[in-house]
């Protein structure tokens, strides 16, 4: 499980969410846009994924599909995954998708997940590897979190190997050998 | 993800597979007269000038540095079974086994300390670069094949250094995988009873590829 202090756990639930209200509910200024501080039933309101949970587990809200898994997305992904760019619709694709999905309560979006990130993998592993860093930079641009990590650790990797290879200073010198010795009175 | 470090996914430097590449053993012709020398890994020695005699890489690099010796290269760092071994690398997508397990650092060693004693040092070394690449994107072609069935990979004789280098990858990679794969988002009653048991006893390991 994600740890209490994991930043990107807690990036993934400041999501927006947008909610429809199923109680009416006074008191609150949720809404910026609304004049008074009640909301009606039935209005619909954007929250943050935290927020939005926990008002749906009261059953005071009832969440909707977030636009990064509606239709359209969906389509693009089947067409040509690797070429999306999931990173511009929500940089916490896949961490987001795993949360919402039992929230909506759509079953399609776990295999929506584990299709787009199985293709996505190979164009990752491809380029990780081999390709430059100036290469690599244009490449990023589309990749979500979890995928960036994926692509600097096979980078990382690759590039200490690279530099073991080169060789270059073996050993380091200990801070204390290099310097000079303070003249003595 | 998950909180996991760095140092947790990849668990050598290649300075340390260096280190260890370095307990292989290899031939020196010694030019000096010692006493066998008698360590923890066993007796090495005795040196008389002119014979050949079976030392680990370390001792013989110390003494090639003080030109106590000339190290033999190994028998397949020679241009005809390089050669050889880079064929068949080239015609299979099966990994060779031709080559030891540290073939990368084993040259390596040998080329930054004894490049006068190997023959055709250019040649051979330019052979061992290719076969490294041919093999890393043989390495890549078995990685694409993952998905979220995969629990484990294997791919035959693949040397120290390159399994180092793809091991964090193929550790996160692996970890999402089984993340976006696992039935936990919501209980799927076809899957659900099947994943279990194999998590619990370890059951028969599913096969993978080859």
């Amino acid at each position: 499980m994600a740890s209490y202090y994991d930043i990107d756990d807690i990036l993934v639930e400041e999501e927006i969410v947008s909610v429809i209200f199923q109680k009416a509910a006074s008191g609150v200024g949720i809404d910026p846009s609304s004049e008074t501080d009640f909301i009606e039933a039935g209005s619909k309101v954007e929250l943050p994924f935290w927020l939005a949970h926990e008002l749906q587990l009261r059953q005071a809200v009832s969440v909707n599909v977030p636009p990064c898994f509606n239709q359209k997305t969906r389509l693009e992904i089947q067409a040509d995954c690797a070429c999306v760019d999931l990173r511009s619709r929500c940089p916490y694709f896949y961490e987001f998708g795993c949360k919402i999905a039992p929230i909506v309560g759509d079953r399609t979006i776990g295999f929506l997940l584990l299709s787009a990130f199985k293709n996505r993998y190979k164009e990752v592993l491809t380029k990780a590897h081999t390709a430059t860093i100036a290469v690599g930079s244009k490449f990023w641009t589309i990749l979500t979190k979890e995928e960036i990590n994926l692509y600097e650790t096979a980078q990382s990797a690759m590039a200490s190997f690279k530099k073991w290879r080169m060789g270059g200073a073996r050993f380091q010198i200990a801070s204390i050998l290099g310097r000079k010795r303070k003249p003595t009175e | 993800m998950a909180g996991q470090s760095d140092h947790e996914l990849s668990l050598f430097s290649a300075e340390e597979l260096e280190f260890i590449a370095e307990d292989e053993i290899v031939d020196i012709v010694p030019n000096l007269k010692m006493d066998p020398l008698c360590l923890i890994s066993g007796d090495f020695g005795p040196f008389t000038p002119q014979i050949v005699t079976q030392v680990p890489l370390w001792l013989a690099i110390a003494l090639k540095k003080r030109g106590k010796c000339s190290i033999c290269p190994p028998q397949w760092m020679t241009v005809e079974k390089l050669t050889q071994v880079l064929e068949v690398e080239r015609d299979s997508q099966e990994m060779s086994e031709h080559l030891p397990f540290h073939y990368v650092e084993i040259s390596r060693l040998l080329f930054d300390h004894a490049r006068d004693n190997i023959p055709d040092a250019y040649m051979v070394r330019s052979l061992i670069e290719d076969i490294r690449d041919v093999r890393f994107h043989k390495v890549e072609t078995d990685l694409e094949g993952f998905n979220g069935r995969t629990i484990a990979v294997k791919i035959k004789n693949l040397s120290a250094m390159e399994v180092n280098i793809v091991r964090p990858f193929i550790g996160r990679a692996l970890q999402a995988f089984y993340k976006h794969d696992s039935s936990e988002l919501i209980p799927d009653p076809e899957r659900a009873p099947d994943r279990r048991p194999q998590v619990a006893h370890n059951a028969p390991r599913r096969q993978l590829r080859r």
